[in-house]
């Protein structure tokens, strides 16, 4: 097992690694295997393992990347993400990608799908129309046949024969990380001081790019190593975060709350890392049982349709009890349509169950983080000396 | 007998007190106060909170909670951080308990705080960047004159014919200042209109917190005898009703406020506990 700190810097270098070098390195090792790239928030990993690829999630280029052709192809009020991740695409950054997959998070990415499809047309591009139907004779129908064809045209590229066999180990594989994302989750709720959110959170997003086998055990010595740290735990807030989902935050943001006097317990970065809630069944035909999943185990997102509009919240409200988090801070990309949409309804949810909340907005080249700090700092005080705790 | 320390680190200096909690007020039992001047922030940390232990006597295991403030959040052996504006409006009122606000003139920034009578902030205002409103500024400018930081008030209360200097921009006033030195101005008129400027910048934004009555003033610059009576002075003329109060503690009210808070949490904490 490695130690702590080579394990962390490691995961830091490949979230900063704008070239991809561990894509190109695993593709080198795997003559025929292809890179597949994913937006946010969510897209059916297992399919492109099992078709012999590497799935690699794309979630913008951060603060280090300077924007010049992206910012051609969006408006100004249209959040950050699509123009790094164009502007990524247009250096150069994402040639080793034989394809990507474009999930319909929102309009801004079905937008950048067809700028995408018009940029690159000789790349496989699929534009993953998630159903919100979520009847097993509709939506499950819809998406099954969607997803059986992504498998084919994935094992084309590949020139591997589609085989129920091997799409089950990838559900097996992709679970165990599942499982142990939510133990990370869980561990770090439990005993923040030894989990620092900004380390955890580059330990969870070097799963965009490496392979999940890798990843797993990169988890497993991660959670192992934190708990047997000796940390003296911190008079600090305990806080939830949300709306950070699709577009990150900058690691400075998450630096700042834990700095400002926050433990950040429970969060929404990276949900493709977490979803669906539960395990694919390793029964069965497993093209039905990632459907199954999407069906009737999500995450709560602000992408997903909730028909009863009274349960809006509802999930917010009890991860944050389960996390014991004392109050919530909505970071929500600017002009981050759904988030933003959304918010509204899940403080009125945090309202109406006494759970404290502030918000602020951001996007993923924020560098100025003094009011940032002074409103979490803030929170925070309010937090522990005029709350319940 | 609950003993807390409260830390609060400056820009400019660092200030450390020990207190105890009796059952009225809370009692200091120990100070310490020294200059950053571009040394390992750390160490001059560290050396600030044992001169307020070995001036109240106690150990450092003997203290149920040690707070900081200010830039205090990565000092390691904390056992929790507040934010400044929290501790000094708790330390403001420690210090005038019938305070209404607090009028916080540290190195960098002035911060109108209206508090309740628990110390909670209602709101605050604050000054923007530049720095001509802060002592800091103030600071420089004793260069520039060739005298102390501890002449400066004395002095200014000499000028009869004050200057007018720029309100606006740090670097602005400094310029005006340098004129004025090779214009023969006395160093006493010079002080008066500098303070008159920053009292002029203070008074708006006591004004724009909605700030009246009573009001206490922290940080560095509540030991500046020539700003008080230069906001004295222009409050009256532009018929703002403040009671401005300084004490001499007041340059510890963010550390003060600190460890009054760490006692409050200890006390929160151990309930919480023992109700758990």
């Amino acid at each position: 097992m490695q130690q702590l700190e080579p394990l962390i810097a490691r995961c830091r270098d490949l979230v900063e690694d704008l070239d991809l070098a561990n894509v190109k390195a695993w593709k080198a090792a795997h003559p025929r295997g292809i890179a597949i790239g994913y937006l946010p928030i969510y897209a059916p990993r297992e399919i492109v393992h099992a078709a012999g690829g590497l799935p690699v999630g794309v979630v913008g280029a951060g603060e280090e990347l300077e924007i010049v052709r992206g910012d051609a192809c969006f408006q100004s009020y249209i959040c950050h993400l699509p123009r790094s991740v164009i502007e990524l695409a247009l250096t150069g950054r994402l040639d080793v990608l034989e394809g990507m997959i474009f999930p319909s998070t929102c309009d801004v990415i079905r937008n950048l799908s067809g700028i995408w499809k018009l940029s690159f047309p000789g790349k496989w591009t699929h534009y993953l129309d998630l159903p919100q139907n979520f009847e097993p004779e509709m939506g499950g129908v819809f998406y099954r046949r969607i997803l059986h064809e992504m498998y084919a045209e994935l094992c084309a590229m590949t020139g591997l024969a589609p085989d129920t066999e091997c799409l089950r180990a990838s559900v097996r594989l992709f679970n165990e990380n599942r499982r142990l994302v939510g133990d990370l989750y869980a561990a770090r709720a439990a005993e923040p001081w030894k989990f620092g959110a900004k380390d955890s959170y580059l330990v969870l997003r070097a799963g965009l790019v490496l392979p999940v086998e890798e990843h797993t055990t990169v988890l497993r010595e991660y959670i192992q190593l934190c708990k047997a740290r000796d940390v003296r735990p911190l008079d600090n807030a305990r806080i939830a975060l949300r709306g950070a989902f699709c577009e990150q935050p900058p690691l400075a943001l998450i630096q700042t709350l834990e700095r400002a006097g926050c433990y950040v317990v429970e969060d929404d970065f990276l949900p493709m890392l977490r979803w669906p809630s539960a395990d694919v069944s390793e029964q069965g035909d497993p093209l039905d049982a990632l459907v199954t999943s999407w069906l009737a185990t999500p995450c709560e997102a602000a992408s997903r349709f909730v028909k009863d509009g009274s349960e809006k919240g509802c999930t917010l409200v009890d991860s944050t009890r389960e996390a014991k988090a004392e109050g919530v801070i909505f970071a929500t990309p600017s002009f981050c349509d759904p988030a933003l949409l959304d918010r509204p309804m899940l403080q009125a949810a945090l309202q109406r169950s006494g759970i404290a909340f502030t918000s602020f907005k951001y996007a993923e080249n924020t560098g100025q983080m003094q009011p940032i700090r002074e409103q979490a700092g803030t929170f925070a005080d309010s937090i522990k000396l005029w709350g319940e705790a | 007998m609950l003993l807390t320390a409260g830390i609060d680190v400056g820009s400019n200096a660092v200030k450390a007190v020990v207190l105890e909690e009796t059952s009225a007020a809370p009692r200091i039992l120990g100070r310490g106060k020294l200059k950053v001047r571009g040394g390992e922030l750390d160490e001059v940390v560290r050396a600030a909170f044992e001169l307020a232990l070995a001036s109240a006597n106690v150990r450092e295991s003997e203290l149920a909670y040690i707070a900081t403030t200010g830039e205090g959040e990565n000092v390691p052996f904390r056992t929790g951080h507040f934010y400044s504006m929290t501790c000094h409006a708790r330390g403001g009122l420690h210090l005038v308990p019938d305070a209404l606000a607090a009028l916080d003139v540290g190195a960098l920034h002035g911060k109108v705080i209206r508090m309740d009578p628990r110390g909670k902030v209602l709101g605050y205002r604050m000054t923007s960047q530049c720095a001509s409103g802060s002592g800091q500024f103030l600071e420089n400018i004793t260069r520039y004159l060739g005298i102390s930081l501890e002449e400066i008030g004395p002095l200014s209360q000499r000028g009869a014919h004050p200057e007018a200097v720029s309100s606006v921009c740090a670097v602005l006033a400094e310029t005006d200042v340098i004129n004025m030195v090779s214009r023969g101005i006395s160093v006493p008129d010079i002080l008066k209109g500098i303070h008159l400027s920053m009292a002029g910048r203070l008074l708006r934004l006591v004004r724009s917190a909605g700030a009246e009555g009573r009001v206490v003033v922290t940080g560095g610059l509540a030991a500046d005898t020539g700003l008080l009576a230069a906001m004295a002075e222009s409050a009256g003329e532009l018929g703002i009703a403040l009671d401005l109060v300084a004490q001499p503690d007041s340059a510890y009210a963010g550390a003060i406020g600190a460890g009054i808070w760490g006692a409050y949490r200890q006390r929160k904490l151990t309930a919480s506990a023992g109700s758990a």
